[in-house]
């Protein structure tokens, strides 16, 4: 439970990190909450570890022009306990409450945890369902991507070589929308076996619009539009539940089959959408 | 754990039977293949370097074709072992034509073992799909460059 030794840098300005991250094999170290345990076990084996903790600004929270605007090392408690996204995108502090346990989410960082893309991670559901856009650069680049493409495939993001999230920009939820984050939690890991977040606006007694997003049953979170289509039409909930991931193969592993996982899917997309519809006036 | 699928390549049923088989596309399409090195005839040494998000490792090991029934189907024997895990694979890979071109339909058996194993358990489903897809993905791009090839030389 050692790790094999390596180089450690604590840039303390942006510029700085920029710099270093041009030069060859560094890893970034934004929380260490996946990142730490896989040295230890010496699956990863970094040459040179770049800590950002120490780089001014890149935890906070803004809000202008109708977008939170999140810093990547903001802690997944910090998002839980923000009063900006409280009052702004309160399915983000729903998703954030439900990481992990009380040491992940007061070590782990958001843009830690979307970088590392872990397919059963919770945050990139709510992220795809809220079309939220991240910022990255490096030393000569400056660009957003909308999460529904930063996901690419397991651990495999549209961050660049050099890149760094800088942070997170997340579009206001209107104060009529209901939103809700739905998971059944893996009893030991805390990984969502499979997550549903749900963001639905009411047209009088119809819907909308509604946003579906789905984590932990392919290799990555994706935006269910059948679903999210279904509902915009007028069919029920239960119906439009029905259709989620169809078009995916789901993961199998020990815990929970394929079929499983469909079933857990279409579940709990059913109780998301059922109580972000209650939420929405 | 089973793996199976079913990719479609859009080349001959012959040509893909053969592209199937040619080391230097095996090489070029295995995600991590570093090289693969003749050491009997359908016997071939790994050497391979896999990085998934921080996690990498080096493995060595061989590819071995066998059953080899052309153009319709084939067995590809794939194992390797490294300081992080072993892993070995068994696939039979049944080949069709199709309107496209040529229809590949792949029934296997992974296993893998070691620590990666043991703390990942939770993702070796999703990333044997993801290391698959690759390998077809990468195939599409190699027929599509080496048919312009063909279409410039002529």
């Amino acid at each position: 439970m050692i790790p094999q030794s390596f180089d450690y840098t604590a840039p303390k300005s942006l510029e700085e990190a920029l710099a270093l991250m041009e030069g060859g094999e560094r890893k970034i170290l934004a929380g260490g909450m996946s990142l730490i345990p896989l040295m230890k076990l010496r699956l990863a084996q970094p040459a040179e570890v770049v800590d950002l903790g120490r780089v001014p600004g890149l935890d906070s929270i803004t809000e202008v022009d109708g977008v939170v605007r999140i810093g990547a090392m903001t802690t997944h408690h910090a998002v839980e306990t923000s009063p900006v996204i409280r009052a702004h995108c309160p399915l983000l502090v729903e998703t954030a409450a439900q990481i992990g346990d009380v040491q992940v989410r007061n070590m782990g960082t958001m843009g830690g945890s979307i970088a590392h893309a872990d397919p059963a991670a919770d945050y990139p559901a709510a992220l795809v369902a809220l079309e939220a856009r991240i910022h990255l650069v490096s030393a000569h680049s400056d660009r957003t991507v909308v999460a529904a493409d930063f996901f690419q495939d397991a651990f495999t993001t549209a961050i660049e070589p050099g890149e760094i999230v800088l942070d997170i920009e997340v579009p206001k939820e209107p104060s009529n929308e209901g939103s809700r984050y739905e998971k059944f939690p893996h009893p030991a890991s805390g990984f969502a076996v499979v997550g549903v977040a749900a963001r639905i606006r009411k047209n009088g007694n119809g819907i909308a619009m509604a946003r579906v997003g789905v984590t932990g049953m392919g290799t990555h979170a994706f935006r269910d539009r059948a679903a999210e289509e279904l509902l915009e039409k007028g069919a029920s909930i239960a119906d439009a539940a029905a259709v989620v991931g169809s078009g995916e193969q789901p993961n199998a592993d020990l815990f929970a089959s394929a079929d499983y996982r469909r079933h857990l899917a279409r579940v709990h997309a059913v109780r998301a959408l059922t109580a972000a519809l209650s939420r929405a006036s | 754990m089973k793996v199976s699928g079913s990719y479609s390549v859009s080349v001959p049923q012959e040509r893909a039977y053969a592209l199937l088989q040619d080391p230097a596309v095996l090489t070029k399409c295995m995600p991590g293949c570093e090289g693969l090195d003749r050491v009997a005839e359908n016997e071939y040494a790994m050497r391979m370097k896999m990085v998934l998000a921080s996690i990498s490792g080096n493995f060595s090991g061989k590819v071995r074709i066998g059953d080899a029934n052309p153009p319709d189907s084939f067995r590809l024997i794939v194992e390797g072992s490294g300081k992080i895990g072993f892993m070995k694979g068994d696939g039979l890979l049944k080949l069709s034509p199709a309107d496209a071109g040529t229809n590949v339909q792949f029934d296997g058996d992974v296993q893998v073992g070691g620590t990666i194993a043991s703390v990942g358990q939770r993702l070796l489903d999703t990333t044997a799909r993801m290391l698959i897809k690759k390998f077809f993905n990468r195939l599409a791009t190699e027929v599509a460059q080496s048919g312009e090839q063909r279409l410039a030389a002529d």
